[in-house]
């Protein structure tokens, strides 16, 4: 594991520089595209994740199971930057129409994890430890 | 547990609160009859729509003109990207609008016809089909559109939004450049707009960013478009001032570096030092850049 990272890291430093260096030689002004490439990264996932919340669809499903939109987005808000991207990137994957059924895993999981004292999301688990 | 639960996921829930309490700003019926007809050839459906749109906003094309384009053979289809890649092949802007039943009768109020790609049979045997939603009727509870051979479809809200769940609630809209569809959100017209950079004119991609810009003033990409495409143009004084605006709006690496290399262009040259100093010393992912940049105006 830690030398498959290493050697992703390896090639990532690569393919960076490679990049950076055929930006340099070929344009002076920084082009739009890669203007919004790092405007995208910097746009929080957390923001993504909020804006399926505010699904229809999504709040209909969290509606049925008693779970409130607004405990849903401050369960958002307490993840990191990295694990908002992961899970959205887990939820983007999924495929179309799955998007629900993966928000609620998510969702699922968290309740397994209130209810084992890892996490503390919803007020009406009680922990068993 | 979570297999019932994906299986409860297909229910229609938009419709229900939809016509229980509909917009009140919206009209109870609303048909785009003026949105031209292409009966589709075999499995052409994203040829015809494509070419609906298109000519709903005055860009007269025949589906056979979009085939090369956005038709895959072996796959008898059309795919989603290469559906938007052709409206802009065509110089018009492509963009998503939110999955809601809402955000597609708001727009044909508005006067856009929308592209959907619906999936016709079920989620394990799907067939999909793009179609162009030209109107709704409240009270009767059905959307009118232009699909396949049928000029003009009836569809209820129910049904419609089943096929369009299916189809992950994917819609754009088409429209000149320097106009939007009025649902669009910040995110999905900046990537419209970057995107149609990519294929337009910079001319038409100048008045495609003015237009968002006057939207969404705190833009930083939309006002970086802006200030490339003023230069793609020849117009250095103008890009010079909005990089400029936009230097100063969000003291940015990239905007100070863009302001940079074109104030020297002009022959400003202390000017053109103070911006690369100031876009070296803000750092961050156009470091070398903005070094290189420096390192020509000191030359």
């Amino acid at each position: 594991m830690t030398l498959f990272k290493r050697l992703f890291s390896v090639l990532l430093a690569v393919c960076f520089a490679n990049g950076v260096m055929i930006q340099t030689a070929q344009a002076a002004l920084v082009s739009t595209e890669q203007v919004a490439r790092v405007a995208a990264t910097d746009a929080s996932a957390h923001q993504r994740l909020n804006d399926m919340l505010a699904r229809a669809d999504v709040q209909a499903e969290l509606e049925r199971l008693g779970l409130s939109p607004d405990l849903a987005k401050e369960r958002i808000a307490a993840l990191t930057d990295s694990e908002a991207a992961a899970l959205a990137q887990q939820i983007d994957s999924a495929p179309a129409g799955g998007i629900i059924g993966a928000i609620l895993l998510v969702f699922f999981v968290l309740l397994v994890t209130d209810i084992l004292g890892f996490t503390k999301v919803f007020p009406f688990t009680r922990s068993v430890r | 547990m979570l297999a019932l639960l994906a299986a409860l996921a297909g229910c229609a829930v938009q419709t229900p609160r939809l016509l229980g309490a509909p917009p009140a700003d919206l009209p109870l019926r609303v048909e785009l009859t003026a949105t031209p007809f292409f009966p589709q050839e075999e499995y052409q459906c994203g040829p015809a729509a494509l070419a609906t749109a298109l000519s709903a906003i005055g860009l007269p094309t025949r589906p056979e003109a979009l085939v090369d384009r956005v038709f895959l053979p072996g796959r008898q289809g059309s795919l989603q990207i290469e559906m938007l890649a052709g409206a802009r092949g065509r110089g018009a802007v492509a963009t998503r609008i939110p999955g809601t039943l809402e955000a597609v009768m708001r727009e044909t109020h508005e006067g856009n016809p929308v592209v959907v790609l619906q999936n016709l049979g079920l989620s394990w045997a799907p067939s999909w089909h793009y179609a162009v939603v030209i109107g709704y009727d409240l009270d009767a509870g059905h959307f009118v559109l232009r699909s396949g051979p049928m000029e003009r479809q009836e569809l209820p809200f129910s049904t419609f939004e089943h096929t369009w769940d299916r189809g992950g609630h994917w819609a754009f809209v088409i429209t000149p450049p320097g106009a939007l569809p009025a649902t669009a959100s910040e995110t999905e017209a900046t990537q419209a707009l970057v995107a149609f950079e990519h294929n337009a004119p910079s001319h038409a991609a100048a008045r495609a960013y003015q237009g968002a810009l006057a939207r969404w003033p705190d833009n930083l990409t939309l006002a970086m478009g802006l200030g490339n495409t003023l230069y793609a143009q020849g117009d250095k004084s103008n890009a010079a001032g909005v990089f400029r605006d936009a230097a100063q709006r969000h003291d940015d690496a990239a905007a100070y570096n863009n302001l940079a290399m074109v104030l020297l262009e002009l022959g400003r040259r202390d000017e053109a030092r103070h911006a690369a100093e100031r876009a070296v010393s803000l750092g961050g992912p156009f470091q070398a850049q903005a070094a290189d940049t420096l390192r020509r105006v000191n030359e």
